[in-house]
């Protein structure tokens, strides 16, 4: 009796040889152990039968006295062949008696009850399944890896040439290379949708250049198509050209672009936006035309710690929403676009972020501690008229110059098997200097940080204040939030058959986190007036809006329920495409 | 109305283990290996079972969608009356395609920067290929009360990962997110916009017991 998988065995090997992980393959418990410490091996393997085995394949299948077979074939019990044969692209059930060698490529060969083979067995492209009473007398081989093989119009074997690997399936994206010039063109949307551009359409090549075994040379391309039309003060066209040079743990980047700027990035998330305009007609972000040029450097320290430094010079003005469709509410009219503080800027920022997080989209440990400051500075700014309460007169002779700093810190904690508990603490506003221009100004209330109250509940306008942008006016933010999860079987859907399998397919959402949550924030003014803080101050807690809530998060979409407990709030009902953070 | 539904949700939803680890669905099995060490030490050994036997991944694959199977593994240090620690994690990537052309099953197996790739000709070959279990040599050092954790991610794969995968395989060096225009809308909706037109998604989570390391 021959020992089954034999050959199995050295493929298997192999495999593990690859991944530089020591290897045991056994036929009854197969295992395939791994590593992690072993040393990296930074390598791209194509598997598969060793190339004299798939040669000695095709010299057996076209050997004139071989029998060729091609699909399924069956010798039954009683039955005797003598002679070479062949299988390709089939199962050969063989129940009797067979005096000679057999080669399978890309199909089975299944020895039934009773099965007699006297003559070497080869095998690629499929698996040898050996009934409990068959012989085997003769050398074994069976490889499960594809035999790179075809039948040309002869009706023989010949090699083929490797197809297009994993991962060249892309639409409206392409790439070649040239060289050691890898060219990507690509036709994209812009990754959202809002009442500025409409849905922008990006396209443009990206040139990747590998210069080293740790370095690499990366240009990219970009034009912005704006669809939405209308009198938005930016112009149809936009761009973007990226170049970047990496060095192993270090980078460095310039960039020039003609592209819109969020005046908050935290309402929502880039996505989000773009789902709740074009399907409500909601836009939750405020936007300006910055065009300029800039350059970053950043270093990734260790494995958790990023250090980055930037400087860029913007044109920064204001521009106006439009009127893009929308799938439903198409005929209220959008939240108007607030105007900024015009000018020319030069910004310079420093940024470091702490990621210890064990996964960067559905963490359940680890930290996040970010902290990015600003400088920004200009001399020809043209201001928007505020009233005296929130900003004082911009100053006229000198430059107008401001300080903003951002602290975000998350912690992600499974308290249990069963239990995580995370937890977000963030800080954002004006910390020297003027103060903060329009554009750089905050606001606390919606979706993202405290979802118990509407949207920008709290943007430190004065009450005799009519703006129907509802600008976001704060001088400073703090926000708190914690959550606990805990998983839950959902089984919100149907099931339905599925004829070509035989099984059946599930429609709807299998499992989700029920989510307790809990926020607190406020967003102030800074400054000795009435209703203002001082500026060396934070709020005492008992000054900030709270929020209790719960909901269901299947990661892709989660639906929460949430309620002010501060104030006479009603319960709000939002669904979000992503984790809260 | 919204109060209403969200309740209608939660009354549906029943805490406990993972649904989807009973029936014909696809089940993860991780358990310790035998405790022959001296100080205790176990390591996890991680198996997906019925992956294909679950005729919606079958279908997947056959529809030309790549399905992407995520595995990773988590050390955890249990300890009494306090937060339980993570002390390491590993994880790994298989890549399933079907080639209609070829008639063929590609499979992707990517363990940090190392890449194999295989192809089988036959639904067989890649089913017992996929049936082997990986034993993750992580076992814990110091003293203490450990389990392992382990989750798998099945879900199809996008354009945007499509993509992130091609440049990995071109030994590019950008990540995941690192904020290209075409990142955001994409991946999250995509992936809900896949799942409600019937293509799954399935996240499984299995653990261990406890063990001592002495």
């Amino acid at each position: 009796m021959t020992r089954p998988f034999g050959a199995l065995r050295a493929g298997l090997a192999a495999l593990l040889l690859i991944l530089a992980l020591p290897a045991v393959a056994r036929a009854q418990d197969s295992v395939i152990v791994i590593d992690p410490d072993a040393p990296p091996s930074d390598t791209l393997e194509l598997g598969g039968p060793p190339p004299e085995v798939v040669e000695e394949l095709i010299a057996f299948y076209n050997d004139s006295t071989t029998t060729r077979v091609e699909g399924d074939i069956t010798l039954p019990e009683g039955s005797r062949f003598v002679g070479r044969l062949a299988v390709y692209r089939g199962t050969l059930r063989i129940g009797g008696r067979v005096d000679g060698p057999i080669a399978v490529a890309n199909g089975t060969l299944h020895l039934l009850p009773g099965a007699e083979v006297r003559g070497d067995i080869l095998v690629i492209g499929g698996r040898l399944i050996r009934a409990p009473v068959t012989h085997h007398s003769g050398r074994e081989r069976v490889y499960w890896d594809a035999a790179p093989v075809m039948k040309n119009e002869d009706g023989l074997l010949a090699i083929r040439e490797r197809r297009r690997r994993i991962g060249d399936l892309a639409a409206a994206r392409t790439s070649f290379q040239t060289g050691k010039v890898r060219t990507t063109l690509l036709l994209t949307t812009g990754g959202t949708y809002n009442r500025i551009e409409g849905l922008p359409i990006v396209f443009g090549p990206t040139f990747d250049l590998r210069t080293g075994q740790r370095s690499s040379l990366k240009l990219d391309l970009r034009g912005i198509l704006r669809t939405a039309g209308g009198d938005t003060r930016l112009a149809d066209f936009g761009y973007e050209a990226k170049g970047e040079f990496r060095y192993d743990r270090f980078g460095i980047s310039g960039q020039v672009y003609s592209q819109l700027g969020p005046i908050e990035d935290h309402p929502l998330s880039l996505s989000e936006i773009g789902w709740a305009s074009f399907l409500l007609q909601r836009d939750y972000r405020d936007y300006f035309d910055r065009r300029g040029y800039g350059g970053t450097l950043w270093a990734q320290a260790t494995r958790s710690l990023r250090l980055e430094v930037s400087r860029r010079r913007d044109e920064e003005r204001s521009v106006r929403a439009t009127d893009p469709w929308s799938l439903f509410r198409n005929s209220s009219t959008w939240r108007p676009n607030p105007p900024i503080d015009d000018g020319h800027y030069i910004t310079t920022g420093a940024q470091v972020d702490f990621d210890t997080r064990n996964e960067r989209y559905l963490p359940s440990t680890g930290w996040l501690l970010r902290a990015r400051f600003e400088h920004s500075s200009t001399g020809d700014v043209t201001p928007v008229d505020l009233p005296e309460l929130v900003r004082p007169p911009v100053p006229l002779g000198r430059r107008y110059e401001f300080s903003r700093l951002l602290l975000d810190f998350r912690r992600y904690t499974r308290i249990t098997p069963y239990l995580r508990v995370n937890g977000r603490l963030r800080a954002d506003g004006w910390v020297d200097g003027d103060r903060l221009s329009v554009q750089r100004r905050v606001s606390m209330g919606g979706p993202d940080i405290l979802p118990g109250y509407d949207f920008r509940t709290f943007d430190c306008a004065p009450p005799d204040f009519e703006d129907p942008a509802e600008t976001a006016l704060c001088d400073r933010v703090i926000s708190a939030q914690v959550e606990v999860r805990t998983r839950v079987a959902l089984n919100l859907g149907f099931r339905v058959g599925d004829r070509e399998s035989g099984g059946s397919r599930f429609i709807g959402i299998e499992e989700a986190d029920l989510v307790l949550l809990s926020d607190a924030g406020k967003g102030w003014l800074a400054g000795s007036g009435p209703g203002q803080v001082p500026v060396n101050r934070i709020p005492s807690f008992d000054e900030w809006k709270v929020d209790v809530g719960l909901g269901l998060d299947a990661g892709e979409i989660g639906a929460y329920i949430a309620k002010g407990i501060s104030e006479g709030e009603s319960v709000k009902f939002l669904v979000r495409l992503q984790r809260r953070f | 109305m919204a109060v209403l539904l969200l309740l209608a949700l939660l009354a549906v939803a029943i805490p406990g283990e993972s649904r989807a680890q009973t029936g014909n669905s696809v089940r993860l099995e991780v358990r310790l290996t035998p405790d022959t060490a001296v100080r205790g030490a176990r390591a996890p050994v991680v198996r997906s079972e019925n992956l294909l036997g679950d005729g919606r991944w079958l279908s997947t694959l056959r529809s030309g969608l790549p399905v992407r199977l995520h595995y990773r593994i988590e050390v955890w240090r249990s300890r009494n009356g306090w937060m339980d620690q993570l002390t390491r994690q590993v994880y790994w990537d298989v890549v399933l395609r079907h080639e209609p052309l070829l008639d063929e099953y590609t499979m992707l197996t990517i363990f940090g920067s190392r890449v194999q790739e295989r192809r089988y000709a036959t639904l067989d070959a890649l089913t017992a290929a996929l049936a082997f279990a990986y034993q993750i040599n992580v076992s814990p050092a110091q003293q203490g009360n450990y389990y392992y954790s382990s989750t798998l991610e099945v879900s199809t794969l996008s354009d945007d990962d499509l993509e992130e995968l091609e440049r990995f395989l071109d030994g590019g060096t950008t990540r995941r997110g690192d904020g290209g225009l075409s990142d955001a809308m994409g991946r999250g909706a995509t992936r809900f916009l896949l799942r409600l037109a019937g293509l799954p998604s399935l996240r499984l989570e299995a653990r261990t017991g406890r063990f001592s390391i002495r």
